[in-house]
């Protein structure tokens, strides 16, 4: 067990930067999520914690100890990788057995360890079974145990669970923290999946085009994202973004967009200088979840819409709405929504919740003002 | 009641009934290549009178007078010791070379990795004699003629580029994962290699192999150039007994069955270890 330290990480693919000034404290016994589109790089920063890769610059450190250009059995570190890895010319108990077979333990020992293993991950069926005779799940039960059977100081998983269907994905993801706080294993776990970073992670590295954009919990990332793409990719449906330019209207601060005016709270327009904004373009972002519907405008629900389509989920639906050429996607509880006009072209007059308004720089990308919800909550986060 | 009848059978499914001619085929082709193999060990076992004679006998009293010339008087088997030796050493050097070095040619990314791999190609595409005469000027220089260790060494130069060709193509096929994965677990690379790689890729050695060894023990010209006495293999021996006036067709075919034999006891002795490879994974803990 061991806290991992990575200093500005770089690595290089001849021009072409894959990782980029990665700095990242994990603690120990902490389960910290790898969370990037497809091609960001998360792999290649988590061969380069297990030591396949070596980096262009930068440096690790496993347990205070710097492990930057050490040989992967140096480090002591549990790995699953993206396609398990597992050997197809072994018994699954072949496979699991194997990183303790290396370590020459005696025989009884392995047994003893993994049919302990096989139990927690229920795969003790399968033990005699060559591993193409195996459904995904079982697969990814396979490697994970194989990764949990020794003790290693640090646990890498690359999207082990990519190939698993929907379902089984669900039960995976409450099994699998449950039995990393068990062991207690620090975890660095990779996915593009932000519904699993999100329910699973004690901490976030959200990753885009080999730089790091943010490293927070799930909540601070989901309340209050440090850029416009951390804050559209995690949360579903995906929050609205719309572009508009902050105004004076009638002696009040508002932001105009295209078609109309949404109304600002005074106190966040206050603290976040956002009067100094005035005339300058912003990109106005709310999470579909903050905006309330109603049938007919009336002081609050100024903003007047159409229904461009209806998307029942069971529990709650999405509405999205079209006013002139914007676009926004509103989410509520069926029962609230229940008298509503569920056909296409209707209209129907939206309130955006002040409170949970962002801005963010259309330049840089940058967030200018975290929503006041969560200035005030900040205190728990 | 009367009960429907559904034909079950696929519309695209072979009829059974059709299928004789199949065969029919397999034992015709398994006739014209047995049949001439099959006559020549039969006059190897044929006494001289009977093997020359004008009319072919199907049946006859067996004799080992040609395998008692070949063996007591002309010695024979020093010549079959001698391929033996000289087709199982470079079998082995050349395989154990040729793995290492497209096991590299496979994973690693080095300058002038690709043009390697063509010039490997390419030593295949020249015909072995545009080089007999310069092998010959250097093996008399190094001394090397008529040595068993001149031949262990031009076969196995001969046989790594086929060696190499062969198995990159194999080791490309296993993902690089799995050694991967071993190192993780805290083996060594080598160890890794020997472990998860090898024994993947024992199928494809075993192929290659036997290939090589077929290669190695038939061949000829080189084997008739460099060797005079000491060093003589089986196909330039067998030769001297297949020219000239007068052949005696029971030597010759006792000759065939002493070249022959040994390979086809080889192949289907591994043979079989193949196909187990291939079907149920090597190595078994
Ligand atoms: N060996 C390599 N040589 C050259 N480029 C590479 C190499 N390995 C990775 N890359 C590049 O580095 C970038 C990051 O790759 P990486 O595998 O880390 O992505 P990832 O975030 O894991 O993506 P995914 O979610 O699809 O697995 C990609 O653009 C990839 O093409
Ligand atoms: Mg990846």
């Amino acid at each position: 067990m061991a806290d991992i330290e990575i200093h500005s990480l770089m690595k290089q693919f001849g021009a072409f930067k894959a990782v980029d000034d990665v700095n990242i404290t994990v603690n120990d016994g902490e389960f910290v999520f790898l969370l990037g589109p497809s091609g960001c790089g998360k792999t290649t920063t988590l061969r380069m914690i297990a030591g396949l890769e070596m980096p262009s610059s930068g440096r690790i450190a496993i347990g205070g100890r710097n492990v930057t250009f050490l040989r992967p059995r140096y480090r002591n570190v549990g790995m699953v990788f993206q396609d398990y890895g597992l050997y197809r010319h072994l018994t699954v108990f072949g496979n699991i057995a194997y990183p303790l077979e290396v370590r020459r333990l005696g025989r009884a020992e392995i047994v003893q360890k993994v049919e302990a293993v096989a139990r927690t991950m229920q795969i003790t069926e399968v033990l005699q079974r060559k591993p193409d005779q195996l459904s995904a799940g079982q697969l990814q039960r396979v490697a994970i145990a194989r990764m949990l059977v020794r003790d290693a100081d640090v646990f890498l998983m690359d999207e082990p669970m990519s190939h698993l269907d929907a379902q089984l994905r669900g039960q995976m993801r409450a099994e699998l923290r449950h039995i990393q706080k068990t062991v207690g294993v620090t975890t660095i776990f990779v996915t593009h999946d932000q519904l699993e970073a999100m329910t699973m992670a004690d901490r976030i590295i959200v990753m885009k085009d080999g730089e790091m954009l943010q490293f927070a919990t799930p909540r601070e990332i989901f309340e209050r994202p440090a850029t416009e793409f951390v804050a559209t990719f995690v949360g579903e449906p995906q929050m609205n973004i719309l572009d508009a330019r902050i105004a004076r209207l009638e002696g009040k601060i508002v932001a105009m967009t295209e078609h109309f005016a949404v109304p600002l709270d005074a106190d966040w327009v206050a603290r976040n200088r956002v009067a100094d904004l005035v005339d300058q373009p912003v990109r106005l972002g709310i999470r579909p979840e903050h905006i309330a519907i109603r049938e007919m405008p009336d002081a609050d629900h100024r903003i007047v819409a159409e229904l461009y389509s209806f998307e029942p989920t069971g529990a709650e639906n999405l509405y999205v709405l079209q006013c002139g050429s914007v676009m926004v996607t509103t989410r509520s509880s069926t029962t609230e929504t229940a008298h509503l006009s569920k056909d296409e072209g209707s209209a129907l007059a939206a309130r955006f919740d002040p409170n949970w308004i962002y801005l963010f720089d259309p330049a840089t990308g940058r967030t200018i003002a975290q929503a006041a919800g969560s200035d005030v909550s900040r205190e728990d986060i | 009641m009367k009960q429907p009848t559904y034909n079950m059978e696929s519309p695209a499914a072979p009829l059974v009934q059709r299928n004789w001619w199949v065969y029919l085929v397999l034992i015709l082709v398994c006739l014209v290549n047995f049949v001439p193999y099959l006559w020549v060990v039969m006059t190897g076992f044929m006494d001289g009178a009977s093997a020359s004679s004008a009319t072919p006998a199907w049946f006859f009293t067996p004799s080992l007078e040609a395998f008692h010339y070949l063996i007591v008087e002309k010695g024979i088997m020093k010549n079959f010791f001698n391929s033996v030796i000289v087709s199982l050493a470079s079998t082995f050097f050349s395989v154990t070379i040729g793995m290492f070095c497209a096991y590299a040619l496979a994973r690693y990314d080095f300058t002038g990795r690709d043009d390697v791999s063509f010039w490997v190609l390419t030593n295949r595409m020249m015909p072995p004699v545009a080089v007999l005469i310069p092998i010959f000027v250097t093996f008399q220089t190094a001394g090397l003629l008529d040595t068993l260790a001149g031949l262990v060494l031009l076969y196995t130069a001969m046989q790594l580029p086929f060696v190499v060709w062969m198995l990159t193509g194999y080791f490309r096929d296993i993902p690089r994962r799995y050694e991967e994965s071993a190192m993780v677990d805290g083996d060594t690379w080598f160890a890794a290699f020997r472990k998860v790689t090898l024994p993947l890729m024992m199928p494809s050695i075993t192929a290659t192999s036997i290939f090589v060894m077929i290669l190695s023990w038939n061949e000829f010209a080189f084997a008739t150039f460099l060797t005079s006495t000491q060093a003589k293999t089986m196909p330039p021996a067998i030769m001297a007994y297949s020219i000239g006036a007068d052949i005696r067709w029971n030597v010759l075919g006792a000759a065939v069955v002493l070249i022959t034999a040994p390979l086809i006891l080889f192949v289907l002795l591994l043979q079989r270890q193949l196909i187990s490879g291939l079907s149920q994974g090597v190595v078994r803990k």
